[in-house]
């Protein structure tokens, strides 16, 4: 639960807020590649420290820390298992798969830091996603916290009739989750359905081209943030 | 009356560092009727929460007839407290009526000649036994409010907690309520319950408890409360429209106490004017 | 008038019961008008037929003579209707579906295709006489219940309707917020010459703003004229808050109240006033 936080918008006022979204996707993304490209441990601590520094000037490296020590677990999970099945081979290759699955959470952990759901979809309606596939993604962003607070009624709700959810043996914690479903569907879907009527009444489903009052705009910003991003690729790759 | 809740000085939060209980002291006593009111996000449902000990406190305590609700499962506190949450529809779990009532009693582990008469006393009292082998779901809104009310009831709890029971309701419903809270109290039941509607509890409640921001900022007779205009606009409630009537006459010169009571409250009115001017 | 229904009804797909029946219903400008009645008595089924959404998002069979502003249900889908109609829901959690106040408010206007210029203006125009200009970029999860209310409210006037209907808006919130939400609906409704209907059921707070109450049972109207007729005659199905118990009793004394409203200030108010002017008749009538 606290890993999720870690992707989580909260509103700062950094340079690196004020880039146009698509440009911090593409960032995030070619860090990815790179990560996933090479695989020496100094290439892949490079990358990390990299997204380090770009968390620092955005303002967000405490909340960034935080959420990598929720991952810390499958992190020395993926160590152990690299290790044990090449035993022969060292430590190298295990902490080099390691440090990538680090620097690939941190960058899609630092993009969702530090950019609010409507500049994503923004960000894809632009690329010429349709605006029903851009619409479910800030919708899941805007109802999940939601439907996790339903989640915790119905717990708190079979706890006072004396089920504990969390306890018991596998086969009965299997059975227990049947009776968390039954009323949280029931209630999600009416929750939909209530949804869909909303929609409806605004004017969703029109069959006109829907419009957008805001459009992205790249700057003078986004240009210096890319030549940086590139030069810094052209000396990564070209490292012996 | 034996003291049957204690509350010694709670602090809650749910994330480190918001305080939602901020030094809460509150002592219920067997048989009364208490109201606890205030915003929305006073800390009322987090409070109640702490009565069968779905929360336990990250400081001070809430004994339960002097058990340490710390020290108690959720299923043994409940046994003392029965909770009844808003939304009937978070409490359904089950395919009929009867083994909704019945299902509190066996994750109790109660014996199943014990569960067929605890199971039907409870419908029979929330009149729901006609619907016993009827899907929870194909009951009306009312209905399964009392169902909710049902399967609380049927493990005997001493004292009842019902968070907004008349939320949402129409009046029609309401009544049906208050009638059910009613027979509680011949019971002998203790009863709190959380709600925003003043006009409900000037008819029923000994006692109000006034919540605001986490604390306890009022607490007493539902006359003396409701006669503090800058109290009920802390914890965002309106006077009751007999105080709101009676207030502004007095203001404009005409002494009048409350008017709870129209006949005598008219009668006051137009003898004194009458006989004055 | 902004709507016209005769002889109106209806039921839904694969029942043979009728939801509602010969519904005869007028609303004109800067009207606000209360509905009331059991649960099941229709009244939200009746709205959702001044919206569109039935019958195009229920299905089933509508029948009568049905004029919206100019539109009939039956022949236009639910979001043409949206421009004529602003429905207003019970859960804000329901019908606020950002994390940004602006674009929810700007939402209804992009689903109809508004040049982007208009609807920055429209938004403007809204944020500001809606006060949310300081909570425009806040998520629905850092409001109150009353301000999330008003989003929602304002999200739907963005779409300048000239029918308004609230569903029990105030059901979720506290009593402070209610009466400020529904304040704010009646000096729209009169400001902007809307026809408001408001679904209530805590008449202590919404009896003041409505000047024309009707009353529903079993899916027919039988009740449409002033609140305190509304009350006293089915006082037992929609319930009898003081006030009116307060004024039928001073009634039976030969007291006839002329209040500007049934707030219980302008109640008192108004028997200050007879009882000074001395018209009390001793004895009653």
């Amino acid at each position: 639960m606290e890993a999720l936080k870690a992707f989580k918008f909260t509103r700062k006022n950094s340079v690196v807020d004020k880039l146009d979204p698509r440009t911090r996707f593409f960032v995030t993304l070619l860090l990815a590649a790179l990560s996933l490209l090479t695989l020496e441990v100094k290439r892949q601590l490079l990358l990390l420290v990299l997204v380090f520094i770009i968390s620092i000037i955005a303002k967000r490296f405490s909340l960034l820390i935080k959420g990598l020590k929720g991952v810390v677990p499958i992190a020395v999970l993926i160590f152990l298992l690299n290790w044990i099945t090449e035993l022969s081979q060292g430590f190298a290759t295990p902490l080099a798969m390691t440090l990538r699955f680090l620097v690939l959470t941190s960058s899609f952990s630092l993009f969702f830091l530090t950019t609010p759901p409507d500049d994503l979809a923004l960000a894809l309606e632009q690329m010429h996603v349709p605006r029903d596939y851009s619409l479910l993604v800030t919708m899941s962003f805007r109802f999940v916290p939601t439907l996790a607070q339903d989640v915790q009624l119905v717990l708190d709700a079979l706890r006072s009739r004396g089920l504990e959810v969390e306890k018991g043996k596998l086969r009965d914690r299997v059975k227990n989750y049947v009776y968390l479903m039954v009323p949280l569907v029931v209630f999600e879907v009416r929750r939909s359905l209530m949804i869909a009527e909303a929609l409806e009444a605004r004017g969703f489903g029109a069959r006109v081209k829907p419009s957008r009052m805001v459009t992205l705009k790249f700057a003078k910003r986004d240009a210096i943030a890319l030549a940086l991003i590139l030069g810094f690729t052209a000396i990564f790759l070209s490292m012996k | 009356m034996s003291e049957v809740i204690r509350v010694e000085d709670l602090y809650f939060e749910y994330t480190e560092g918001v305080q939602v209980l901020k030094g809460i002291n509150l002592s219920i006593r067997a048989g009364e009727f208490i109201a606890i009111m205030g915003e929305n996000g006073a800390g009322k449902t987090t409070l109640i929460k702490h009565f069968n000990g779905v929360l336990k406190p990250i400081r001070g305590r809430v004994l339960l007839k002097g058990k340490d609700t710390r020290h108690l499962s959720v299923a043994e506190a409940s046994k003392i407290v029965g909770l009844v949450f808003q939304n009937p529809d978070h409490q359904l779990f089950n395919e009929t009526v009867y083994d909704e009532v019945a299902f509190a009693l066996r994750n109790f582990g109660y014996p199943e000649d014990i569960i067929e008469r605890r199971v039907e006393w409870a419908l029979k009292l929330m009149e729901l036994y006609k619907y016993k082998d009827r899907s929870p779901y194909t009951l009306s809104v009312g209905e399964r409010k009392r169902l909710a009310i049902a399967a609380v009831l049927a493990y005997d709890p001493e004292v009842l907690v019902l968070d907004e029971p008349t939320a949402g309701q129409d009046y029609v419903q309401k009544e049906k309520i208050s009638e059910t809270l009613n027979l509680l109290r011949t019971l002998g039941k203790t009863i709190v319950i959380v709600t925003h509607d003043v006009e409900f509890v000037v008819e029923h409640v000994n006692r109000i408890v006034l919540m605001s921001s986490g604390r306890i900022i009022a607490s007493g007779p539902p006359l003396e409360l409701f006669r503090n205009p800058a109290l009920l606009r802390e914890a965002r409630l309106l006077p009751p429209q007999a105080v709101r009537f009676s207030r502004f006459l007095t203001s404009r010169g005409v002494p009048i106490k409350d008017c709870f009571n129209i006949d005598a409250c008219v009668q006051e009115l137009l003898g004194g004017l009458r006989g004055g001017s | 008038m902004l709507v016209e229904l005769e002889g109106v009804y209806y039921r839904y797909p694969d029942s043979s019961d009728w939801v509602l029946k010969n519904i005869n219903f007028k609303a004109g400008e800067g009207e606000f008008i209360l509905i009331l009645g059991p649960s099941g008595c229709g009244k939200s089924t009746l709205a959702r037929v001044l919206n569109g959404l039935i019958p195009n998002f229920y299905g089933g069979l509508l029948d009568g003579k049905i004029n919206i502003v100019g539109n009939d249900p039956r022949k236009v889908p639910t979001y043409e209707m949206s421009r004529h109609v602003g429905f207003v829901f019970q859960n804000p959690e329901n019908q606020l579906f950002f994390t940004n106040v602006e674009r929810e408010v700007a939402f209804g206007l992009e689903n109809l295709g508004y040049p982007p210029d208009e609807i920055r203006r429209r938004v403007l125009k809204v944020l500001e006489e809606y006060d949310l200009m300081e909570l425009r970029e806040k998520s629905p999860f850092e409001l109150s219940g009353g301000q999330q209310q008003k989003v929602a409210l304002a999200s739907v006037m963005a779409l300048e309707p000239r029918v308004l209907i609230l569903d029990e808006p105030t059901a979720n919130l506290d009593p402070l917020s209610a009466l400020k939400v529904l304040g704010l609906v009646k000096k729209k409704t009169l400001e902007s010459k809307l026809a408001t209907l408001v679904i209530e059921h805590r008449l202590e707070i919404v009896l003041p703003f409505a000047e024309r109450v009707v009353v529903m049972a079993e899916g027919e109207i039988v009740y449409d004229g002033d609140p305190l007729g509304a009350l006293e005659r089915y006082g037992y199905l929609t319930g009898k808050p003081f006030i009116i118990r307060l004024i039928e009793r001073l009634e039976k004394e030969g007291i006839q109240l002329k209040a500007k409203s049934l707030s219980p200030e302008d109640v008192a108010a108004s028997l200050l006033d007879i009882l000074e002017r001395g018209v009390t008749r001793v004895g009653g009538n």
